[in-house]
């Protein structure tokens, strides 16, 4: 929920702005016909590499796309490179496997990968069955798919966006049947596994990156260059927070204030305190006040517009 | 049971139980629900990507007024808006409910979906004989039974003579509550927890891996885990106190400073700038998918 911007705290709202704005003034730059540099990302160059070595092989290309449990933005940028994978797969007529861990994910998979089919003309080639709902259960999902690597032989396998405790069994299995594996999660925590374990790793923003580097659009090339912007934005503030922080905090513990910001306005202090990170004016800018004591004068609402005693249920 | 649209508190997007006003607001509804999804499907070719991108806008822009509108501060339930902003946005914050519901309503009729996938692999497998299908028949003997004796089980808690199942054991438990405990609690969560620990092993032979110093980085990953790990050994730990203990500032020696160090100047910053990249990625994305700039489909 929205916070309230008393007179602190919509620095970051701003700054959110910003970003927006950087990315968006990119994306119309872009589709101006700009030309715009993108720097090797080696994990999106083996994709050719890998479901050609499939097809050598005569064994199909695993994709499995995480525990998502919704159709949210890492997912659809992950069903964005399956669909990619897919497209390649289908010009090498190479079989392909897609596993979904959650039925919304699975009908929005589906959809894409009939319609990558189509625009190659091989519609007939599409078997509705190469997009699987396995289990939205973690460790089922996991079983499963090590089940269908184990079984199928799979001679690729890319396992692309959300992806918890399950992801070094997924990468661990795919390793023990020979496949080339390339992988991302978007959780950092999960990084360190598929880098000890698979071929290509996509790190960080690598990963929504992937499109951008792969369709070249300009769309999506000016908002990959945008993000570089922000980054780079990003990179200011830190230096800035640095300095500022590190004037204000000179002294350490000798350092004391008599005043502390509190709702909207500096209060005096009953005695000296110890001056702390959080009374920086960069802590007070970024972090919205949370106003709790603050009292309003607002009109009642009449009986029949008050909350009803519920019976149970419904929420 | 109250309907879905009888929640409490009294908002715009409810009303009082058996109310006529109730009545309209879920025929209106369903009307509009019935109107947009009629018009999506019977609209030309070139209009429906105009109503796609528009539903999309209006249900991102939702989202970006909740998160970014300032939130009515110390709002009591028998408060009423003093000012047009805060009508908006103690609107806002009323239906973020409702608007979420919508959200787990599409998602409940796609479980079917999933379902339906799942059954017509499995089956097709079981009534092919093809390689394998022993485990297929499993899967869907094991769906069947678990579905017969977790609804039963739920219906019969529901019972009013029933009432004190709920949390006290195994009092008044019949057949159809031993048969889920032992389903659920006795198969499924210990098979659930078999597959977890397997991670142990993996980790093991992905680490044999990962850790063999073929390059500068792998080396200094090596390295670096060695340090870690030493650490969290208390008797390494202790002996290596002791033989840095008459070096000068020995306390940075310590194999527990050292990792602290790693873990709070190394890692921490490393990931903190992963997280950056992957939170600028997002909103970026986020961004395409709301303003419908994003064509799927892997372009090329």
């Amino acid at each position: 929920m929205g916070l309230q911007y008393l007179d602190n705290g919509w620095i970051g709202i701003f700054i959110t702005l910003v970003m927006v704005f950087l990315i968006l003034f990119n994306i119309f730059r872009a589709h101006g016909g700009k030309d715009l540099y993108i720097r090797r990302i080696s994990g999106l160059d083996s994709i050719d590499e890998a479901v050609g070595r499939a097809t050598e092989m005569g064994r199909p290309v695993m994709m499995v796309l995480g525990l998502s449990t919704n159709v949210n933005a890492k997912t659809m940028q992950a069903i964005n490179i399956f669909a990619y994978v897919a497209r390649v797969a289908a010009r090498f007529a190479n079989p392909i496997l897609v596993c979904c861990a959650d039925a919304t994910v699975l009908t929005v998979c589906q959809e894409v990968i009939r319609d990558v089919y189509q625009q190659e003309g091989l519609g007939d080639q599409y078997d509705v069955d190469s997009v699987r709902f396995i289990s939205d259960r973690q460790f089922a999902f996991a079983a499963g798919v090590a089940g269908l690597i184990l079984r199928e032989k799979a001679a690729a396998a890319f396992f692309m966006g959300e992806f918890y405790a399950e992801s070094l069994i997924l990468a661990e299995t795919a390793n023990s049947v020979g496949a080339i594996q390339v992988a991302s999660s978007t959780e950092v925590t999960q990084i360190p596994f598929f880098i000890a374990a698979c071929d290509y790793v996509l790190i960080g923003d690598e990963f929504y990156a992937a499109s951008a580097y792969l369709t070249r659009q300009p769309v999506l090339v000016g908002s990959l260059v945008g993000q570089d912007w922000c980054k780079l934005a990003i990179i200011g503030m830190v230096i800035v927070g640095f300095i500022t922080n590190s004037i204000q905090l000179r002294g350490g513990p000798n350092n004391t204030i008599t005043q502390r910001w509190n709702e909207g306005k500096f209060e005096d202090l009953p005695k000296p305190g110890a001056f702390k990170i959080g009374d920086t004016t960069l802590s007070r800018w970024l972090n919205p006040d949370p106003a709790k004591d603050m009292k309003f004068d607002r009109p009642k609402l009449p009986p029949e517009e008050l909350p009803q005693k519920s019976s149970g249920g419904g929420g | 049971m109250e309907l879905f649209a009888q929640l409490v508190p009294k908002t715009f997007w409810n009303a009082p139980n058996n109310s006529s006003e109730l009545m309209i607001k879920i025929f209106i509804g369903l009307v509009v629900g019935i109107a947009l999804f009629y018009g999506l499907m019977t609209a030309p070719a070139q209009f429906r990507r105009p109503i796609v991108v528009a539903v999309t806008f209006v249900s991102g822009l939702f989202y970006v007024l909740f998160w970014l509108y300032p939130a009515p501060i110390n709002r009591q339930p028998t408060d009423g808006p003093r000012n047009l902003p805060e009508s908006v946005s103690f609107w806002v914050s009323d239906s973020q409910a409702v608007v979420s519901d919508i959200t787990n309503i599409v998602a409940a009729f796609l479980i079917g979906l999933g379902i339906y996938s799942l059954g017509r692999v499995h089956l097709g497998k079981v009534i092919k004989k093809q390689r394998d299908w022993q485990f297929s028949a499993v899967l869907l003997v094991s769906l069947v039974v678990m579905v017969i004796f977790g609804y039963a089980d739920f219906w019969m808690r529901l019972l009013p003579e029933n009432s004190k199942m709920a949390g006290s054991g195994y009092v008044g438990w019949t057949f159809w509550q031993y048969g889920r405990d032992l389903l659920f609690n006795g198969l499924l969560q210990n098979m659930d927890a078999a597959m977890f620990s397997i991670v142990a092993f993996f980790i093991l032979s992905a680490a044999y891996r990962a850790f063999r110093a073929r390059s500068i980085e792998a080396t200094i990953l090596l390295v670096t885990a060695l340090v870690v790990m030493l650490s969290l050994m208390g008797l390494v730990e202790f002996y290596w106190g002791a033989g840095v203990d008459h070096i000068h500032a020995s306390n940075n020696f310590k194999l527990t400073n050292i990792a602290a160090w790693l873990g709070k100047n190394v890692q921490t910053p490393a990931l903190r700038g992963i997280d950056f990249g992957v939170g600028i990625g997002l909103m970026a994305m986020g961004l395409r998918i709301w303003l419908s700039l994003e064509k799927t489909g892997g372009m090329n």
